[in-house]
């Protein structure tokens, strides 16, 4: 199994970080996103025509857009079917929606972290803030009730899901495009509880998490 | 300073301080981390490392001590001392080295903090005596005043026969803003100013409990209704400056190379909280400050402690970093007592009011070994306890080996129980044994292990020849004596030049240096006088030293680079110290 991959991207290392937790071997291919502009040469064109990382190759089987990754590796990987719920059709829609979700959360928190620190100056970092101060609204009062509740992960049920592995890298590195999540105290200890994840993997401005209470 | 910084204000909910969480906030421009350490305690500190000004909000919580994520530098729960420096390992941060920290408290389900804090949060009598609920926060981008004028219109009615129809808002005096109900059903609001145009509308209801998810819903879907029109307004309203942050200039003590003289003796005033036998011959004090946090002692420091009978006596603390609200030390009654523990064992009671001295390390210990082995023996088990709790806290290897009497000289035996790590308790063995227990402990030295030794001189000097023969490093192998048995020979004279202040001094046979250095008036701090300790240790410049101690090692002695001022002289006639 390859990885096309690029070390500072979030979208590629939710994929590496969910290949560890699913203890799956894989080997990482890497593109010079930045500075090389890699993803757009004519070789790497060929095998994702939208331009974008990361990209799966399975024994020739090639898939692009890293949710849809994530739902490939769960179902193909994860024996318990906890990941990605197929068999609960609640639980599988919710998946689905929070992954939009998530997929809204790159549009937005990614975008401005492009702008501020790889210098894509064509963005409108005032208007991608926004959206993902917006969004970051919305999950924190989801995750605020989630906890009253007593429920820990942003879908329903015991266990986290991919959604958990989609929201995630943007959420973290959304200070480096300017966002504070300073006023959302409910989505910063639910990242507290994603690095406690068994397999969990940090990477260039996510740190991980010290023990928890009570874990050996 | 204003009138804002005087005041009292929630920056978070009690249950927003998750445990091993921290918490984000900002209160007048100030940015600040709050966590809660296992104990409940609530840290609310200015949010940056003294060292490089990190986030400390970006930080990991282990239960005890909060470590920076950039260099790792850790700092005590409570107190907010730096307990340890990973770039200095083997060295104890001097006590002064300190965060700046707030006042806190937790009432009505919120935590509490004024930038300078004065008085008490004020009372707010619709909360008193009546069960209580925080609602979620919710956070606006306007101003406090904006957000206050508009909070007092705000509805959370249903309909009219809703329980949270015919509120009327009032502002009391503290500033709270409170909407009186029927019956138990009341809301108070209080507003954090976070920055100038940010706010945070805390509310606190009564009437309702944690389980009233849908009562919750509703009071949040009513905040945030509230915070679309108030956004809405404060996006016309001219953007005022954002408020500076105060940032407190560090004590004058700390920004300046600590003098000489900084014996670390500030005193506290402790009362014996409590006094029990661990042992058949040792006694445990709790020492607790009166009204004054007590610095914190990091693993291997002692305390002095100024008894009623005019001595002064050094005892290890066995606290571990999760025990910061108290001072634990054992005191072994030693039959040949001039008065010390005699006076402990005899004469102090529980209730008592002894001064003591600031923790002092010079027994520091690293932890960055991949493998720590602790050997105490009799009452030395009271300073490898306070470090074997302290690896363990950090989840770091390690092995604790404990040589007594008999069962009914075992101290501290529940502590010792406690310990997750390897620990063995060997009994009643003879000088032999005891020699050849030490070399099976110390068989197969490795990289980055790193032994302490403390315990009566002749076991501890076996200890250090059974590691030595087994191949142990000597920068590996710390020990700490109870007492220098050696005899010390005071006969030689020499002469004594300070390259720092530039005098030069006689010292004559009878004399120490520590005398001839405090008789013309220059201070050194120093504590067992006998060359154990450490206390008195000065840097010298020049000169073949006559070390008498049992501080220094071996190498360390031929070095020649430390003198202990309180035994050791001089083997040339003149040393050039470091003064």
């Amino acid at each position: 199994m390859k990885l096309y991959d690029f070390e500072l991207s979030g979208n590629c290392y939710k994929i590496r970080m969910f290949l560890n937790i699913l203890g799956v071997e894989y080997e990482r291919h890497p593109i010079d996103f930045f500075p090389g502009n890699e993803h757009k040469s004519a070789a790497f064109l060929a095998i994702n025509p939208l331009g974008q990382l990361p990209v799966l190759d399975h024994g020739g089987f090639q898939l692009r857009d890293a949710q849809a990754i994530l739902s490939y590796l769960a179902a193909k990987y994860d024996s318990g079917g906890t990941w990605y719920p197929a068999s609960d059709p609640e639980r599988l829609g919710e998946v689905n929606q929070w992954m939009a979700f998530g997929d809204m959360i790159t549009v937005t928190s990614s975008a401005a972290r492009l702008h501020d620190g790889l210098s894509y100056r064509q963005i409108d970092v005032e208007a991608a803030r926004n959206g993902a101060h917006r969004l970051f609204r919305i999950l924190d009062e989801h995750l605020w009730f989630a906890e009253h509740e007593g429920r820990t992960w942003i879908c329903q049920g015991d266990e986290p899901t991919i959604a958990d592995i989609a929201c995630f890298p943007y959420i973290m590195l959304s200070l480096e495009g300017g966002i504070s999540l300073q006023d959302y105290p409910a989505i910063r200890r639910w990242t507290d509880r994603v690095k406690r994840i068994p397999g969990f993997i940090a990477m260039s401005g996510i740190f991980a998490a010290g023990p928890g209470l009570g874990v050996a | 300073m204003t009138d804002t910084h005087l005041k009292w204000y929630p920056i978070a909910a009690s249950d927003d301080l998750a445990p091993r969480h921290v918490f984000d906030a900002q209160l007048l421009g100030q940015e600040i981390a709050a966590w809660r350490a296992d104990d409940g305690f609530a840290n609310v500190w200015e949010n940056r490392c003294l060292h490089r000004g990190v986030r400390l909000s970006i930080g990991i919580n282990d239960g005890s001590e909060l470590k920076c994520q950039y260099h790792g530098w850790r700092y005590s729960n409570r107190s907010a001392n730096c307990t340890y420096i990973p770039a200095h390992p083997a060295d104890a941060p001097a006590r002064t080295v300190c965060n700046r920290k707030y006042t806190t408290r937790e009432k009505y389900g919120l935590v509490w903090t004024a930038i300078e804090s004065s008085g008490d949060v004020p009372p707010i009598s619709l909360l008193d005596d009546t069960a209580h609920m925080p609602l979620r926060a919710m956070p606006m981008n306007a101003s406090a005043a904006l957000v206050e004028e508009m909070l007092k219109g705000a509805s959370f009615k249903r309909d009219d026969n809703d329980r949270w129809s015919g509120l009327t808002a009032e502002t009391d005096s503290s500033g709270a803003i409170l909407f009186n109900g029927i019956a138990t059903f009341n809301l108070v609001f209080f507003v954090q100013p976070v920055d100038s145009t940010r706010s945070v509308v805390r509310g606190v209801a009564t009437g309702i409990s944690d389980g009233d998810i849908d009562e919750l819903r509703h009071l949040n879907a009513c905040l945030s209704v509230l915070r679309r029109a108030i956004e809405t307004r404060a996006a016309h309203q001219k953007r005022a400056d954002p408020i500076a942050p105060v940032y407190t200039q560090v004590d004058a003590e700390l920004a300046t190379m600590p003098d000489r003289s900084d014996t670390g003796a500030v005193g506290h005033r402790v009362r014996v909280a409590h006094k029990t036998m661990t042992a058949n011959d040792t006694a445990r004090f709790e020492l607790v400050g009166l009204g004054e946090e007590l610095p914190t002692g990091q693993a291997g420091a002692h305390i002095d402690v100024h008894l009623p009978n005019g001595l002064i006596r050094q005892y290890s603390l066995t606290n571990g970093p999760t025990e910061t609200d108290s001072y634990v030390i054992g005191v072994k009654r030693e039959p040949g007592s001039t008065g010390g523990s005699q006076c402990l064992h005899d004469t102090v009671r529980e209730g008592d009011i002894l001064m003591v001295s600031a923790p002092r390390n010079n027994f520091p210990l690293r932890r960055d070994a991949v493998r720590s082995v602790f050997v105490a023996g009799g009452i030395g088990i009271t300073p490898l306890l306070s470090m074997a709790k302290t690896i363990e806290n950090q989840r770091l290897d390690y092995d604790l080996h404990y040589f007594v009497r008999d069962d009914d000289h075992v101290a501290f035996a529940e502590q010792i129980a406690a310990l997750s790590g390897n620990v063995t308790l060997h009994k009643g063995l003879s000088v032999e044994n005891t020699g050849k227990a030490l070399r099976d402990i110390y068989q197969g030295p490795a990289n980055a292990n790193h032994t302490y030794i403390c315990g009566p001189g002749p076991m501890l000097d076996a200890a250090r020849t059974a590691a030595a023969e087994c191949g142990w490093r000597e920068d590996a192998v710390h020990f700490e004596y109870f007492k220098n048995t050696n005899e010390v020979d005071a006969s030689s004279s020499f002469e004594i030049a300070l390259a720092r202040s530039g005098r030069t001094l006689q010292v004559n046979a009878g004399e120490t240096v520590l005398d001839v250095l405090r008789t013309n008036g220059i201070s050194i701090a120093s504590c067992c006088s006998q060359g154990a300790c450490g206390t008195c240790k000065v840097a010298v410049i020049e000169g073949d030293v006559d070390h008498q101690d049992v501080h220094l090692t071996d190498s360390e002695k031929r070095q020649n680079a430390f003198i202990m001022t309180c035994v050791s002289r001089a083997k040339s006639n003149r040393l050039v110290l470091d003064i």
